[in-house]
């Protein structure tokens, strides 16, 4: 090796991430080269020094804290639900639009509180207040975070990962990425698979459609699949044929 | 000359935990939440506290990110293990609430704090050592505070935290080719940070 080492190269051999012969290389460079040499040294010195941060336990009240919060929770999933159907609604931008998002929501929020009392669930405390969504306005329009994964920008909202620039756009299909249709989209962009790992769909374009991809709970059981029935084979006039 | 390796090793006990935790959720178990704070509730301080600068806003984003993992716990799908799942609400929950409100950079204060956390001590060392190690300590979180956040979250979850450059990539959601990277930049920034301090 006659170039000098890279800081990468530097850095990844420190937390032995790379491969025998690149260590190698590496190793017999910096013994000859004073300079690559002290960069090592220095890059050693840096991960030492992060290594003398002490650690600091969380404050014992906070566990406490946690768990009062948690007690007074609503069931997550159906409020989640209800929030998915709404939220694309909060998107369009003009008046007229708006006032007509803000009247779904409140028809929508409607029947999802009904269709709680219809199922006989327990009311929520203050059924008001848990769906008064000072936490979903704080999130109209503001776009979080963002990954880059299978070459596209995805912004990380509160209820999933939304591929850069169908903000607001209506999915025209839902799929389960179990499904076929799932797969064969998880097997041209197998990298999505790291933003559904977490539970959340994720919203993208895909075959010129704008397309909805999620993993189901294991445990949710939508149906039994008929179990294949074992091929037998019989003779029929001498030929076999698979029943 | 390699460096230890990550300090919580991923095992296959860890993942049968993973599942057996989640399902306890589900099926209504309280305990079962309990426990995951207990797993994962220094690790997640520790990160809130490194990525926001002081204890107390540690303490009101840990608190945050175990509601979210609360709401969320049930959907967990086990593709992952519950540690990369927890650190990844935990890292986009952390960017949304400090590129809301708060600057890119800030000045490290947690140690001028009384009261709001517990300092975890080595009992190996001595009073002097300890006080030499706490002064570096805090010489280096000022200088990582300076770090861009991009760069910052890998060298946290990687030097303070002790992911593997695999769990990092799934937590951040990027290649691990871009993990290897942004650690690299992330430490030669700092590297740079604290010589200019001496």
């Amino acid at each position: 090796m006659n170039r000098h080492v890279s800081t990468e190269q530097l850095s990844a051999y420190l937390d032995a991430e790379l491969g025998y012969s690149e260590i190698r290389q590496i190793e017999n460079h910096c013994a000859a080269c004073k300079e690559c040499g002290a960069r090592l040294d220095d890059m050693q010195r840096v991960i030492s020094g992060l290594g003398r941060v002490e650690r600091v336990a969380p404050p014992p009240a906070l566990r406490q804290q946690i768990r009062q919060q948690v007690a007074v929770q609503p069931p997550a999933p159906s409020l989640e639900r209800a929030y998915n159907s709404v939220r694309l609604l909060f998107f369009p931008i003009r008046p007229a639009l708006r006032t007509a998002a803000a009247m779904g929501l409140a028809l929508t929020v409607g029947i999802f509180i009904v269709h709680h009392e219809a199922e006989g669930l327990p009311p929520t405390p203050r059924p008001g207040e848990e769906v008064v969504t000072v936490e979903l306005g704080a999130q109209i329009g503001q776009l979080l975070t963002t990954s880059e994964v299978a070459d596209r920008q995805f912004i990380w909202t509160d209820d999933g990962w939304i591929q850069k620039g169908l903000e607001g756009q209506t999915p025209v299909a839902r799929m389960d990425a179990g499904s076929p249709q799932g797969r064969a989209l998880l097997t041209r962009y197998s990298d999505l698979k790291l933003l559904l790992e977490d539970g959340y769909p994720v919203v993208l374009r895909y075959d010129l459609e704008t397309v909805e991809i999620r993993n189901l709970p294991p445990n949710r059981i939508i149906g039994f699949e008929p179990q294949p029935v074992p091929r037998r084979a019989r003779h029929i006039h001498g030929s076999i044929v698979a029943a | 000359m390699g460096s230890e390796g990550p300090l919580y090793p991923v095992t296959h006990h860890d993942v049968a935990l993973d599942v057996e935790l989640v399902e306890r959720h589900r099926c209504g178990d309280l305990q079962a939440f309990d426990e995951v704070y207990e797993r994962f509730g220094e690790m997640i301080y520790n990160l809130a506290q490194r990525l926001a600068g002081n204890r107390e806003e540690a303490a009101d984003l840990t608190q945050e990110i175990f509601l979210r993992i609360y709401r969320h716990l049930g959907s967990f799908g086990g593709r992952s293990t519950l540690k990369t799942w927890v650190f990844r609400i935990a890292i986009n929950h952390c960017r949304d609430r400090l590129s809301r409100h708060y600057p890119a950079t800030q000045s490290i204060d947690d140690e001028a704090e009384e009261g709001s956390g517990v300092t975890i001590a080595d009992p190996g060392r001595g009073p002097e050592e300890l006080a030499v190690a706490a002064d570096e300590g805090r010489r280096v979180m000022e200088g990582l505070s300076k770090v861009p956040p991009v760069f910052r979250e890998a060298v946290v979850l990687r030097d303070l935290e002790g992911l593997s450059y695999e769990e990092i990539a799934e937590v951040l959601g990027v290649r691990v080719g871009t993990v290897r990277s942004r650690i690299a930049r992330g430490r030669e920034q700092l590297r740079v940070l604290l010589e200019k301090q001496v």
